[in-house]
């Protein structure tokens, strides 16, 4: 999960936000959590498929999978063993 | 009807955005490139927000902030900007990722923040402003313009308060082919030297300035704007003279009630002929000063040359840094800003003290 939240990090450009400083359940797009916006949204949509070659088939999955660092990782392990 | 200059903020390759005397402690470069000294963006910004702004769109946050805390204004009718190259930086990181990803997975905010509207936009998200929002590229006549639409707009009567303004940056691409072009000199020049120095080429520049233009005068105002003209390739020196003369009797003056003249002079001696023909024929004794050293080159520097006559006006004193010949008299009362970009784009602009 470190590697993801620096990757959110950079890919959203999120200055003076430390990988650490970001809970692992801390919600992403409340304003008590990360305050991420839909253009993020889009920009998480392109990381998953930059990095992890994912594509999202289902975008009402979104809010789901977005939820939090740990609810990417978990979709990004399950997607990955698939397609293993 | 009058329309006042009720506040300006600049951003530029000197230190304007801390006000206090105008060029106090002038910033000297030795080379062909300046950027601009940038002020702490997050007394406008929010963290959220900035992160998603190039430095052009940051420098157009926070010229017009400046300008408009000057005016005591929170909130314009109308926000009106005039940009030659727009967000080229932004516009360079899509094009580039369209081509590296073979335009597969683009990621929004890079094309969002590429168009030319984009600082005039985020002003207006800023301010939660809803109001008429336009921005000119005219290459040349970029700012010029801008400032047209906010006269006719505020003359109209349909605004009472408008910001207007020029922004332009220069990106390591951008500065690349355009050094192709032989705009800059080939070796670097002290910028206070500059104007003197026997060579082609000039240096380029970057910035914002912006005006709170309004028909009523507000407390911090110093000086009208009173007229505006350009004047596209003309064919020989003596059609700008002759412009120059239609202008001045379209504002009910002559040279003679001239007290300054701000010229665009940029240290190119094939561009800086037409200033010396221009004073030799109708300001032969008038003071001048210039500009473009202090801010280099570029499309929209007319605007830094505006907000540095309006400071001349507001201070009454031309400061050492950026006097080019003669003394101003004690009142200086009317100031002509005449620059040219490229020899190609021919602009005026009369401020009366107010």
């Amino acid at each position: 999960m470190a590697d993801l939240k620096a990757q959110i990090i950079e890919q959203l450009n999120l200055q003076e936000v430390a990988p650490d400083s970001i809970g692992n359940d801390q919600p992403l797009f409340t304003k008590e959590g990360l305050g991420l916006d839909s253009i993020d949204a889009l920009e998480l949509i392109v990381l998953l498929q930059q990095h992890y070659n994912i594509r999202i088939a289902n975008p009402e999955e979104g809010p789901k999978i977005f939820h939090s660092v740990r609810t990417m990782a978990v979709y990004i392990t399950e997607n990955q063993t698939v397609k293993a | 009807m009058q329309i006042y200059i009720n506040g300006t903020g600049c951003i530029s390759p000197q230190e304007t955005a801390q006000g206090g005397p105008l060029l106090a402690t002038p910033r000297e470069y030795e080379q062909v490139r300046l950027a601009t000294v940038d002020p702490d963006y997050k007394q406008w910004i929010d963290v959220k927000q900035i992160r998603r702004m190039s430095r052009v769109v940051k420098m157009g946050v926070g010229a017009a902030n400046l300008s408009l805390e000057a005016a005591g204004i929170t909130a314009p009718d109308a926000i009106i900007t005039g940009t030659a190259y727009g967000c080229l930086d932004d516009t360079g990181v899509f094009l580039t990722k369209m081509v590296n990803q073979q335009e597969e997975m683009l990621t929004p905010t890079a094309f969002i923040q590429s168009t030319h509207n984009t600082v005039a936009g985020q002003i207006a998200l800023l301010l939660g402003c809803n109001g008429y929002n336009n921005t000119f590229v005219h290459r040349g006549f970029s700012f010029e313009n801008a400032l047209l639409d906010a006269i006719m707009i505020l003359k109209e009567g349909s605004a009472q308060h408008i910001l207007a303004g020029g922004v332009d940056e220069i990106t390591n691409h951008s500065h690349q082919l355009l050094s192709r072009f032989g705009l800059y000199k080939k070796t670097p020049v002290k910028t206070m030297e500059l104007l003197n120095s026997p060579s082609r080429g000039t240096i380029a520049g970057e910035g914002a300035a912006f005006f709170t233009l309004g028909i009523t005068k507000q407390p911090g105002a110093v000086a009208e704007l009173s007229g505006v003209s350009t004047l596209y390739k003309p064919l020989w020196e003596g059609e700008v003279i002759g412009h120059i003369m239609k202008f001045l009797e379209d504002n009910n003056c002559t040279p003679a009630d001239i007290d300054l003249i701000v010229t665009g002079r940029n240290g190119d001696i094939d561009q800086d002929e037409i200033y010396e023909e221009v004073a030799d024929a109708l300001f032969p004794e008038h003071a001048e000063a210039s500009f473009k050293h202090l801010c280099g080159e570029y499309p929209t520097a007319a605007s830094f040359g505006v907000w540095m006559a309006n400071a001349i006006i507001a201070q009454q004193e031309v400061p050492e840094a950026a006097a080019f010949f003669g003394k101003a008299p004690e009142k200086i009362k009317k100031v002509l800003i005449y620059n040219h970009h490229q020899g190609t784009h021919h602009s005026l602009v009369l401020l009366t003290a107010c």
